[in-house]
């Protein structure tokens, strides 16, 4: 009867009174880096630098015993934005980094990030696969759709692809199309037409004409994915995070613990309700402003319940599919961009990747954010995110917890945490030659 | 030559017992709604060339299994056993349904306060209990009826007619009039002395899970014995035959080991015989109209008690919707009232307006006889995960709420019942977790006002979504609720560390608050197994 057992739990007194659901995060970490404050004693104390004043990161760095100084100072760690990251690496700024700095992003992320850059990246991937007469650019029925690499809604750069779009637009003029500003995150600025007109009407009123010479800020429109997925009548899309330790060769990671984020109002494609935001829209920061969002889960379920829910509900066999595919268009996303990365070898970087699940369970990517929000909406959105932070910590890391950009990037499993790994090229090619006598740890590889 | 005279009567006497279950059987049947359907099918296959009339018992029963009406008959009987089954040995013939007097009078006290609480709220608010639906109400209740998080209503007035705590006090107060009290003190439960199963007795119940056989729900990679790649994908291959055979016990017998995600909803229905017909969909329909009929008090507190607890939880919230349905449906339900055939609870009466105190004019109120108590939805909202449909998802509830979940909010010496539950919650952890008992006993914290809300939720809203289910499947299995109690002494067993350094309620509560992390089938197996 008597059990000694300690649910991967530290002890509940470490933090106070705070336990629990609470909003102390004594959230197992099995982060190797916390011999750093030990045995480091000779060594000098880590240094870090942040943009972001959220505690779900100082918390972390301080756990580890780091210290913070200013951007002037001798740095290892920098969380930084995306803005400083670019400066930091300009010719300009004659900053050189050594190998004991590590930055959270890559100069050019925006490859990724930018809407209209992601699909050209993508655009660009499938042409020279086909070229390359790789079967992965196999092309179904319909000449347009390829059988594979069909993950992204097809999208259109406005103004300079616009007569592609209205070619595009008139095959199927019943549908309905998004149109989103390429630079703004959060849901700013989008609106969803189906009408010609209407989006006509739009450039005439607007500021900005299609006139390419004239515009500095340029739009995607993208075909409307009119059939999401619901669940108790309710649209939502996830939220996945994915870490990238090295471009070439890609080494990326999955973060287990995704969430969906549910729109408070039911969903209705019909025309009367095309500009309500509260219906069409997941991103939080819009639906925070709708009357019916509930600050007690602030609409968000975790991946791991919408799993149970679609196993219970659809089957097993189709929910695996669905999260095998969502890994596949994961990894393939970030091959298209890969040539095009500065990948160097200082950065790492924690995408926010948000993607669409339809009604026949095919996911497809919308978008890709740099800097995924870590503010906390709820507790357990703060144990999430606070997890978050501590296993990227632990994967980008060596093992004593010292940023050192000569490390071989090869984390132990217990360093992954909640993280798995999606993809390690090296390890994938070693997989390729098992000739090779070679003492590596054959623990990590494809997923 | 006295002991087989005596044999002989014994046989006699069951002989007769059968011959009076087997009459009341048929009659029950002949009852039933789906009787009419199943004697249709009967004659065609009478009139089929598959029945002889020369060989016509060997030839009709022959048929009647090729055609599976043999399994649907045996599962009738199944469900009727069952339903009437419910005190062990005296079964049918049971007429008094809460033998210890002192056990029926606490359950009267208490009906009546709840029925003084809810008549006492009418009054303060101004409304009947009852009333015709206004046409406005009636159409806007309809139109939003899937969508009934918008039916914009004020309910701030409104509050539960009683919470998990409040029920809790009366149970701790009851006192059996056979034992003098030693103090005033009402620390735990000596005072009452109802028989419980001790741990060597609840191994031989949880046989499977005592002798370790694997489970699902330990370690989701776990190998299977056979050819099979996981234990997961040899249990969904057998559950696939389980549901092909369509034979409740079969059923109930497979959830023993746990059950795959994927065949979960429909082996429920199979053990429970509530799986989805056409009859179903026509009542669900008929429960609708009801409400859309009449304005009930209880339709706010039902809405209320979505609101206060499936719409805040962030495991639940997107299934608000079908629960309101689902609820208010509920307290429609007439069916229900059968429970009330074994249960120590009577449903309230309540005398139609304006008309003379006399029996013609007195109904149950509501229609279901269920008076809803804080968190009363939780025991709907686990099947939100297994069925999309909110007619499935109805029934099994239903099925389950009549099988168990009444029990656990009632005054009543049912070895189910919440009362023996919490005596067996206390005995286990006095007999095998001294320390922590001794614990808290010097905090002065009484050990059940921690597990209480978990006992009385049947850990609904307490357990992981997941993680309920596989407890359900044992509760379905075993067709007991004591592994809750079990489960409960797991848990602070399992938890003792952090429990013997903390030394005031609240913390004690801080400790248990978060279950998230807890596993409940290797806990359990490992509690069983122990010695």
């Amino acid at each position: 009867m008597a059990s000694t057992g300690n649910d991967g739990r530290k002890p509940y007194l470490n933090n106070g009174l705070n336990y629990g659901r609470s909003t102390s995060c004594n959230c197992s970490s099995r982060s190797n880096t916390t011999a750093a404050t030990g045995p480091a004693a000779e060594r000098p104390r880590v240094t870090y630098v942040t943009d972001l004043d959220k505690s779900v990161i100082v918390s972390n760095f301080d756990k580890r015993g780091w210290l913070q100084v200013s951007p002037e100072d001798d740095w290892n760690f920098y969380w930084a934005g995306t803005q400083t990251c670019r400066t930091l690496f300009s010719v300009d700024s004659g900053y050189r980094m050594n190998d004991n700095q590590m930055i959270n992003h890559f100069p050019n992320t925006y490859e990724l990030t930018r809407k209209d850059l992601l699909v050209k990246n993508i655009k660009r991937y499938r042409k020279e696969l086909e070229r390359d007469g790789n079967p992965l650019a196999e092309r179904g029925d319909a000449p347009s759709r390829y059988l594979h690499l069909d993950f992204v809604p097809v999208t259109f750069v406005l103004p300079a692809d616009y007569n592609m779009f209205v070619e595009e637009y008139r095959k199927n003029p019943q549908s309905t199309w998004i149109m989103k500003p390429c630079g703004k995150s959060q849901g700013a600025g989008i609106f969803l037409i189906n009408k010609l007109s209407k989006l006509k009407r739009w450039s005439r009123e607007s500021k900005t004409p299609f006139n390419p010479n004239l515009v500095k800020e340029s739009y995607v429109i993208s075909r409307y994915i009119d059939n999401p997925l619901l669940i108790g009548g309710k649209k939502f899309d996830l939220r996945l995070y994915v870490l990238i330790t090295s471009f070439r060769p890609l080494k990326a990671y999955l973060f287990r613990l995704g969430f969906c984020r549910f729109c408070t109002v039911k969903y209705d494609a019909s025309i009367q309700e095309l500009d309500n935001m509260y219906v069409h829209l997941t991103n939080v920061s819009v639906q925070k402003h709708g009357g019916e969002y509930n600050s007690m889960h602030g609409g968000k379920l975790s991946v791991q319940n919408l799993r149970l829910y679609l196993e219970s509900t659809r089957g097993k066999a189709v929910t695996e599919r669905l999260f095998s595919n969502i890994s596949w268009l994961i990894v393939h996303s970030l091959k298209a961009v890969a040539p095009v990365m500065a990948n160097d070898r200082h950065c790492f970087e924690c995408y926010g990747y948000d993607i669409i699940i339809d009604n026949k369970l095919k996911p497809w990517l919308i978008e890709v954010n740099a800097s995924p929000s870590l503010t906390s909406t709820t507790v357990n959105d703060r144990i999430l995110k606070y997890k978050l932070i501590d296993n990227i910590l632990s994967v980008v890391l060596p093992p004593d917890g010292v940023p050192d950009t000569r490390w071989n990037k090869v984390p132990s499993p217990e360093a992954l945490g909640n993280f798995e790994l999606l993809l390690d090229e090296d390890l994938a090619a070693q997989d390729d030659q098992p000739r090779r006598s070679d003492n590596r740890t054959h623990s990590s590889r494809w997923k | 030559m006295l002991a087989t005279l005596k044999v002989l009567t014994m046989d006699d006497m069951k002989d007769k017992s059968i011959h009076f279950t087997a009459q009341k059987l048929s009659e029950d049947i002949q009852n039933m709604k789906i009787y009419q359907a199943f004697y249709t099918e009967i004659q065609k296959l009478v009139s089929s060339p598959s029945v002889r009339k020369d060989d016509f018992k060997t030839t009709l029963l022959e048929s009647m299994k090729k055609t599976g009406m043999e399994t649907e008959l045996r599962n009738t009987v199944f469900h009727w056993v069952r339903s009437h089954n419910n005190r062990d040995s005296d079964g049918i013939t049971s007429i008094v349904r809460e033998p210890l007097t002192y056990l029926r009078k606490a359950q009267l006290q208490w009906e009546k306060r709840i029925h003084k609480s809810l008549n006492s709220m009418c009054g303060e608010l101004g409304v009947p209990l009852a009333r015709l639906r206004q046409t406005t109400d009636k159409e806007e209740l309809d139109e939003k009826w899937t969508e009934l998080s918008t039916y914009d209503i004020d309910l701030s007035q409104y509050r539960p007619v009683y919470a998990p705590k409040d029920f809790l006090e009366v149970l701790l107060l009851i006192r059996s009039p056979n034992y003098r009290v030693m103090d005033d003190g009402v620390w735990d439960f000596t005072q009452i002395p109802l028989k419980v199963k001790s741990i060597t007795e609840l191994r031989g119940l949880y046989q499977e899970l005592s002798r370790g056989e694997a489970l699902l729900g330990v370690n989701p990679y776990m190998a299977s014995s056979g050819s099979y790649p996981t234990l997961e994908a040899e249990r969904t291959t057998l559950g696939e035959k389980v549901l092909l055979s369509n034979q409740a016990p079969v059923a109930q017998e497979f959830l023993k080991r746990g059950s795959p995600r994927c065949l979960r909803g429909r082996l429920w229905a199979q053990v429970l015989g509530s799986a989805v017909k056409q009859t179903h969909r026509e009542y669900f329909a008929e429960l609708k109209h009801l409400v859309l009929q009449h304005d009930l008090m209880v339709d706010k507190l039902i809405i209320k008690d979505v609101q206060l607890t499936a719409s805040n939880d962030d495991q639940y919230f997107v299934f608000e919707d079908v629960l309101y349905q689902v609820m208010l449906c509920f307290s429609r339900d007439t069916e229900i009232l059968s429970v009330f055939n074994h249960s120590s609870a009577s449903p309230i009466n309540a005398v139609l307006k304006s008309k003379a105190p006399s029996l013609e004019n007195t109904v149950i109120y509501p229609p279901s006889g269920v008076i809803p108590f804080h968190g009363f939805t939780m025991y709907a909202t686990p099947f939100c995960y297994l069925y999309d449909d909110p007619v499935a998802l109805y029934h099994t509830l239903r099925a389950f709420y009549m099988r168990y979940w009444f029990r656990l909010h009632e005054v009543s010496s049912h070895p189910q019942g919440l009362l023996a539950l919490c005596i067996l919650f206390e005995r286990l952890l006095q007999r095998h977790e001294p320390q922590l008992w001794m614990h808290f006993k010097l905090m002065n914290v009484q050990p059940i006002r921690v597990v209480f809300k978990w006992l009385m939720r049947s850990f609904s809203g307490h357990l992981p979504p997941e993680q309920l289910l596989l407890l359900w499947d044992l509760v379905l299995a075993y067709d007991s609720l004591e592994i809750q109690a079990l489960l409960a002494v797991a848990i602070l067993s399992f938890r003792r560390e952090n429990l013997l350094q903390v030394n005031n309620q609240q913390n004690v509560e801080a400790v248990l608050a978060d279950l998230s992390s807890i596993a409940v089938m290797p806990l359990l197996q490992l509690t069983l197994m122990r010695d």
